[in-house]
């Protein structure tokens, strides 16, 4: 008999049980798309004109300053550690290429490049404290968060710093497509960012030392992984990507003052936790990030569309950011329960 | 003997009086005012600090600074410091309207007098507040382009379509603004029905990256936005990166000209409006509200009052399009543009 029956038992089986793995391992992105087809369902406004297209470029383009330090983090929190100075490495990156503007006349692509070396010297920062004197990134970075705004607050005097207009042109670049105008540098500094942090991840050995020492830094270093470089590597990778978020944030805004970015660290880590990745290291995607990154702003672009009222926007904010973690921790339980079921071989 | 130490005694007594003289003399001269402040974010901010020290200054009165960078905890510890310091008085900007509340019960448990410059506390019985009349000026500001208004809808027939951008809900000053822009649509929707449609209330939370993205959804969503008032004058740069690509961020007399008006009246609004992009920013009387502030707390010092309870109020004005040739001398902002502010 039995041994067909028994077969097609378990192939159907395993048939629900990947559907139910799929949807378990995309519930971000089904949470994602859900949540834009309620909101769509409920403002016919949406599907207007070329409002669709316009508001999916929006979202994208809002989501890029988030994203890009997301996805910074997302290399620390794979390793198992935390990086609290984002924020304040966006202010003072974006602080050092204000004063270069408008004290000493930089052009745009040098004060980028000023920022860009200024957000690297503070994650390199973080890295020697993490690595070579042994404190807990919590610590360290919470320090750096403190610091680098005392920093920025003392090159400023608390003043805010208004941008020369060239910088905003260089954030109104645009490309045309017939009545669609794209704003194109967060967007274009965004995919490069993912495309980058997706290849190094997945298609390199640097890639997988960092899920190895996330994972158990111990076994890593017994590998032959040189753990304390790879840690390094992960702050100096987050400080980039903050100072080139700050950067192409005050392109779009022109103004800078003392509480810019200011909690920034907080939603780089939702989105990087929405979006699967574990806090306590080894588990996570890029490609997760920014599907969690994209969320929280579809969230907050959808509300403002539909007009909802200022004082009910922040209680549903927060309801969907609890769903979607909520189906997180459903998935992290299920797939665990999945695992522990298939440890035996299936019989062939 | 005797009246040998009586002279002594006598003479003893006389410096001892004397001294005490000089040092009470020397106390009143070298009068201390605790000034405590927030992060000076804005020009606005900047523009008010200076104010108040120099003049205290100029009076020869020392002034202890205290910056809190935007923590109201570590704002009351300096506050305590200054209390332990015995200062005669205290000048607050305070982080927000709860935290004003405990320092000036603080500083009144200690006696000493206790005055809040322009971000008052929700509880407005206690301390000296000096404050803006947000609705007022805002209403003043919303007036003016609500007449432009008026006269694009009786000459097209179509509804002017309004939106505000407003602040951090748990401010008062932005409850004020809010509350004077609607006083003005509701006033003229009642006079002249259909003239306004619903408003769209953007959140910008005070926060530029924020009113950004919420902007944008806004406009996407209502193209035909023509009406727009801002909460604050700071986010005008943020406002024109949004209508610009949208060929909204044109001067008056062009027929895609949105009718603006802000309110706080800093260099960058004197700029726009004399530029013609903006038409109106209600402007809060710094200058004005400085030299209130300072005089009810030294008034309170002097008359030995340890804990003054009094509201004073600055109505503002309004700069306009129309008025900005003969008032724009009395705008801060004004002021500060024409030093070259914004060339620094």
């Amino acid at each position: 008999m039995n041994v067909s029956i028994l077969k097609t038992n378990r192939s159907a089986a395993n048939g629900r049980t990947n559907i139910t793995q799929l949807l378990l391992n995309n519930s971000t992105l089904i949470l994602f798309v859900a949540v834009f087809l309620i909101f769509g369902l409920s403002s016919p406004k949406l599907f207007e004109g070329n409002n669709l297209v316009n508001s999916l470029i929006n979202i994208i383009k809002q989501a890029s300053f988030t994203g890009i330090i997301a996805v910074g983090m997302t290399f620390v929190l794979l390793t198992g550690g935390i990086d609290l100075s984002v924020g304040s490495n966006m202010y003072l990156s974006s602080v050092v290429a204000g004063l270069l503007m408008r004290q000493q006349g930089f052009e745009v692509l040098p004060a980028l490049l000023a920022a860009l070396v200024t957000g690297t010297l503070v994650g390199a920062f973080n890295a020697v404290c993490v690595v070579k004197l042994k404190i807990v990134p919590f610590m360290v970075t919470l320090g750096t968060l403190v610091v680098a705004r005392g920093i920025g607050t003392f090159l400023t005097d608390s003043k805010q710093i208004d941008f020369p207009q060239r910088m905003l042109d260089f954030g109104q670049i645009h490309v045309t497509f017939g009545a669609i105008q794209i704003q194109i540098v967060p967007i274009i500094a965004f995919f490069i960012i993912i495309a980058l942090a997706y290849i190094i991840l997945t298609r390199t050995p640097v890639g997988r030392q960092v899920y190895a020492v996330g994972n158990d830094i111990e076994v890593a270093k017994k590998a032959g992984i040189n753990a304390d470089r790879v840690t390094a590597m992960v702050y100096i990778v987050s400080g980039f990507c903050a100072a080139l978020a700050g950067f192409i944030l005050i392109a779009q805004i022109g103004r800078l003052d003392r509480s810019f970015a200011e909690g920034k660290e907080f939603d780089a880590i939702a989105a990087a936790v929405l979006g699967g990745t574990s806090l306590f290291g080894g588990v996570g995607n890029v490609l997760g990030t920014v599907i969690g990154a994209l969320l929280i702003q579809m969230v907050q672009y959808m509300l403002q569309f539909n007009n909802v009222n200022l004082y009910i926007q922040p209680m549903v904010r927060a309801a969907i950011i609890f769903i979607a973690v909520f189906f997180d921790s459903l998935r992290e339980a299920n797939l665990a329960k999945l695992k522990r079921r298939f440890i035996r071989p299936v019989e062939s | 003997m005797f009246n040998k130490l009586n002279r002594y005694s006598l003479v003893l007594v006389v410096l001892a009086l004397l001294l005490t003289m000089v040092v009470t003399v020397s106390a009143q001269d070298g009068m201390t005012i605790c000034f405590g402040f927030q992060d000076l974010e804005t020009e606005f901010w900047v523009a008010g600090h200076k104010a108040i020290t120099e003049t205290l200054r100029g009076q020869g009165i020392e002034v202890l600074e205290y910056n809190a960078n935007e923590n109201p905890d570590r704002q009351l510890e300096q506050v305590r410091e200054c209390i332990a310091q015995g200062v005669d008085g205290i000048i607050i900007i305070p982080q927000d309207g709860d935290s004003a509340v405990t320092i000036i019960g603080e500083a009144q448990a200690a006696d000493i007098p206790i005055a809040v410059f322009n971000r008052p506390p929700n509880d407005r019985s206690k301390g000296i507040t000096v404050v803006a009349d947000n609705v007022s000026a805002t209403e003043q500001a919303v007036e003016f382009i609500a007449q432009k208004a008026l006269a694009k809808w009786e000459a097209t027939g179509t509804p002017i379509k309004p939106l505000i951008v407003v602040g951090a809900l748990q401010d008062t000053n932005a409850i004020g603004r809010r509350e004077g822009f609607f006083n003005v649509i509701n006033r003229y929707n009642e006079k002249y029905p259909g003239m306004f449609a619903e408003p769209i209330e953007v959140a910008s939370e005070w926060d530029a990256a924020t009113a950004l993205a919420n902007l944008e959804a806004a406009i996407t969503a209502n193209p035909d936005v023509d009406f727009l008032y801002t909460s604050s004058d700071f986010l005008f740069p943020t406002i024109r990166s949004v209508l610009e690509p949208r060929g909204k961020w044109v001067p008056m007399g062009d027929k895609n000209h949105v009718l603006m008006a802000g309110l706080d009246g800093d260099a960058t609004a004197c700029m726009l409006i004399e530029q013609g992009y903006v038409d109106a920013t209600g402007v809060q009387n710094l200058f004005y509200e400085a030299e209130l502030t300072m005089n009810r707390l030294l008034q309170a010092i002097e008359e030995g009052d340890t804990q003054p309870n009094e509201v004073l109020l600055d109505p503002g004005f309004a700069l306009t399009a129309g008025n900005f040739i003969w008032q724009s001398d009395d705008m801060w902002g004004c002021k500060l543009y024409r030093e070259g502010f914004l060339d620094q």
